[in-house]
């Protein structure tokens, strides 16, 4: 299946070259057709965690709290909240004039069902695990609440911006149950879901109670496109007036047409190299070596048209995570002394393998080819194997990845925990690295209260992971987005598109 | 005649059986984990332990199997994994979808394939034979999704003809009654959405079904050929009887058969290349689901959708068995 969609990708990248000269149709109006790279999962929203359709439910639903455009937290159903000294607790207080789609308002008791009472009454939620640690919410009132947890959940608030957490209607929900929900699914969003068709298209209508700012456009209609050469197709024959995820080289050509805009958008998804502590990777120095071999600005020219910012920890630039003066140099002659004092060399490499997946973010297969390449340069051989991005858990829990693996991380929150916490911690799946000198401060540190003391100690983690090879970051990704000329809409530095940020002209 | 056909009939029962052990040990074959993928990623072991128990993996297979063979049996074909929802509404949502596009398909390879096969009958020892053999062979060389893609170069990027997105224009609602669109659009009396519905499906029926007109062309061809060696050529002939009459009222009657059946054996390659072309049209059908399904190692919806190939293909079959034995007054006696 792998090779034959990039056949077809091939063939269409080929084909599309052609289409340079031909024109694209802007035009005026009410409405909106986004091209989108994928579905959404089922429309309950806490079910799945679906970074793509993070945007598409935020179309239909609210979160309890937002991110600015530049990824600041900020207030939305919840006005304000108070996070205890300890971290054991967090007090919420609630907007009041907030309407489901079904006219009813929306309580601190929507909130409780959401976040507790659907976990404990077996409904089968990924949030449920975003909130572990949760042991209760006491409603105080309809706008006030408090959370409780069993440890110290520092970043509960920003979870409460995260993957799953959109609140549903309590009460609608008790009537209908999941399945009628999801059949008819309502929420206090800036839309009304009105159709859908599994893997063919969403149309939403302005929600003309919306508590917030009104969008300008009444009607949002999302094609689901997943060929990248039919996106490209879309968009240049006026199909779409918006799509992303288009290879980098057809954003810059549709870029050039009259009438079309294109972008590359870095976003706060990390590309990175996860690797394993034993096995080739066993040696500090052949670690160290892989890492100082690759030539991250040459790889984000050759995929990403330059635009992709080749990365020292796994953290975007000016995230909290980030330390702007820690660079982690590229010196292919450091590499070759590293190995040399491991004895290896080119004559006599060392041997490693290394998984990537083959479509699953734009050029990954690609890339990997060529940090092969590189590696060959100064004396590492990697066998490369393709594997499916859904079956990297399930091969990283069996302890059958290979020493290293290509891997793209999306964390649209930009908090540090979700980076090198998740990424680092060998308890969770996420992490090939099992070491336990690390592994223990990774684990300590998820319960550190102090802000300033967690931002610290995540970014100390951070370095010492990147300096003993625990970890290889390379770039930060890049949403490809061609829209047109005349349709204006909000950047987000985490890729969201929304039709409640568009207007024409 | 209907013993012959109910002898056929109840030859689809083992092979249904034999199917649905195949593709259920083929899938446990596969070095996945139903239970690790159902969980989200940050899943401990002990949860994804009690995934495993609440969905019987750690049952011996044979005693899975025999669970998973009864239920669909009942038509229960278990949740999505990736979905969480019953696989049988999937089935249900996109088979319709797809069912329509393959016929749509299988008529404009039929089209072309007869009308094709007949002009190749006029052309034979002529000049224009060779280029037209090599017009056939260019047809049948390029696979469905290539042909998918220059379709929507021509047709929808070049000429802004016609749409290759989806299955209706974006302002347009889609009417539910049987979950197929064009009798849908029909029954509600809806003919603008119909018409759009059509306009939808031109590319991608044509991307599926061009391919597999060259075949019926030439075995078309091959069976006239044989036909004019017949005596009862020769005497219609020695009748009196026009070209034409004899071509379409005596010859193609025979040579018909060996066609329909080919078309039969055909429809089965067409339904299971929908995936691709589905994809690349984002036609929302069971081969988009199935391709979403292999990405996700989504096992129950892989095994559904492998067993309901294999029915419609089986019942396609057995329909045009039967078609043929009405056509064929030799075979009714069989």
């Amino acid at each position: 299946m792998v090779q034959l969609s990039r056949r077809v990708f091939s063939a269409g990248a080929s084909l599309a070259s052609i289409l340079a000269s031909l024109p694209a149709w802007a035009q005026a109006k009410d409405s909106v057709t986004i091209g989108w790279p994928s579905d959404v999962t089922g429309w309950d929203p806490n079910q799945r965690f679906t970074p793509d359709a993070q945007g598409i439910y935020k179309m239909v639903f609210d979160q309890p709290l937002d991110q600015s455009p530049d990824l600041k937290l900020i207030p939305n159903l919840i006005k304000s909240w108070q996070m205890a000294p300890d971290a054991m607790s967090l007090a919420l207080e609630f907007r009041d004039d907030v309407r489901f789609h079904d006219g009813a308002k929306m309580t601190a008791d929507d909130f409780k069902w959401t976040f507790f009472d659907r976990v404990k009454a077996g409904h089968k939620l990924d949030i449920g695990n975003s909130f572990r640690k949760l042991t209760g919410i006491e409603v105080v009132s309809p706008t006030k609440a408090v959370m409780q947890f069993n440890s110290p959940g520092p970043t509960t608030p920003v979870w409460l911006a995260f993957l799953g957490s959109f609140v549903v209607p309590k009460a609608y929900m008790e009537k209908v149950g999941v399945e009628g929900f999801v059949a008819k699914p309502i929420g206090t969003g800036p839309y009304k879901l009105v159709e859908y068709q599994m893997n063919g298209r969403i149309v939403l209508e302005r929600n003309d109670d919306y508590w917030g700012p009104k969008p300008k456009l009444k009607r949002v209609v999302i094609e689901i496109i997943k060929d990248p050469s039919a996106r490209v197709a879309a968009i240049q024959s006026g199909q779409v007036d918006i799509t992303v995820g288009v290879p980098v080289r057809e954003a810059e050509r549709l870029g050039a047409i009259a009438g079309l805009k294109g972008e590359l958008n870095p976003i706060q998804r990390v590309i990175l190299l996860q690797v394993r502590n034993d096995q080739g990777f066993a040696d500090q120095n052949i670690r160290l070596a892989a890492h100082h071999a690759i030539d991250k600005a040459a790889l984000s020219r050759a995929f990403y048209g330059g635009a992709a910012v080749p990365l020292s920890l796994p953290a975007t630039p000016g995230t909290p995570g980030d330390i702007a003066d820690f660079k982690f140099a590229y010196d292919p002659a450091l590499a070759v002394k590293l190995l040399a004092a491991s004895g290896y060399s080119t004559q006599k490499p060392a041997k490693i393998g290394m998984a990537t997946t083959n479509g699953q973010f734009p050029n990954d297969y690609d890339m990997a080819r060529a940090i092969v390449a590189m590696w060959k340069k100064i004396g590492i051989d990697a066998e490369l194997e393709v594997i499916e991005y859904a079956k990297y858990f399930e091969l990283n829990r069996a302890g059958k990845l290979p020493e290293s693996t290509l891997y793209s991380f999306d964390n649209a929150t930009g908090d540090p925990e979700i980076y090198s916490g998740y990424l680092l911690n060998p308890k969770l799946p996420f992490s090939p690295w099992k070491d336990p000198v690390l592994g223990e401060k990774v684990i300590a540190q998820f319960n550190v209260a102090d802000e300033t003391k967690r931002i610290e100690g995540w970014r100390e983690i951070s370095k010492e992971a990147v300096t003993t090879g625990a970890c290889m970051p390379l770039l930060q990704s890049v949403q490809t987005l061609v829209r047109k000329d005349g349709l204006g809409y909000t950047k987000y530095g985490n890729g969201w598109v929304m039709g409640q940020s568009m207007n024409w002209g | 005649m209907s013993a012959a056909f109910a002898r056929r009939l109840l030859a689809v029962a083992p092979i249904l059986a034999f199917v649905s052990l195949l593709l259920f040990a083929a899938l446990r074959l596969l070095p996945i984990d139903p239970a690790a993928m159902s969980m989200p990623p940050t899943a401990t072991k002990v949860e994804i332990e009690a995934a495993r128990h609440a969905m019987g993996l750690d049952q011996p297979v044979t005693t899975q199997y025999v669970i998973w063979l009864g239920q669909t049996l009942r038509g229960d074909f278990g949740n999505s994994i990736h979905m969480r929802r019953p696989v049988a509404g999937l089935l249900q949502e996109t088979l319709p979808a797809t069912i329509e596009l393959s016929v749509m398909a299988m008529l404009i390879a039929g089209v072309i394939g007869l009308g094709g096969g007949l002009g190749l009958f006029a052309l034979r020892d002529r000049r224009g034979e060779a280029v037209a053999e090599t017009l056939t062979t260019l047809m049948m060389s390029l696979p469905e999704f290539l042909w998918a893609l220059l379709l929507i170069f021509v047709f929808g990027v070049l000429l802004s003809a016609l749409p290759f997105t989806g299955r209706l224009d974006p302002g347009m609602t889609r009417p539910v009654v049987t979950q197929f669109l064009l009798l849908d659009t029909l029954l509600v009396g809806r003919v603008d959405v119909f018409f759009s519905a059509l306009r939808h499906m031109v590319l991608p029926a044509f991307a599926l079904g061009v391919a597999f007109a060259p075949p019926i062309m030439r075995v078309l061809r091959a069976s006239l050929i044989d036909a004019y060696q017949e005596d009862y050529i020769r005497q219609a002939r020695l009748r009196g009887v026009g070209e034409a009459r004899i071509l379409l009222g005596h010859a193609l009657q025979n040579a018909v058969l060996p066609t329909l059946t080919l078309m039969g054996v055909q429809f089965g390659f067409l339904f299971g290349g929908s995936l691709l072309v589905e994809v690349i049209y984002s036609y929302p059908g069971m081969g988009n689901l199935m391709v979403d399904a292999v990405r996700n190692a989504d096992l129950p919806i892989i095994q559904a959708v492998g067993l309901t190939y294999c029915v419609v293909v089986l019942a396609i079959t057995a329909l045009v068995d039967g078609l043929v034995m009405l056509l064929n007054p030799r075979l009714r006696g069989a």
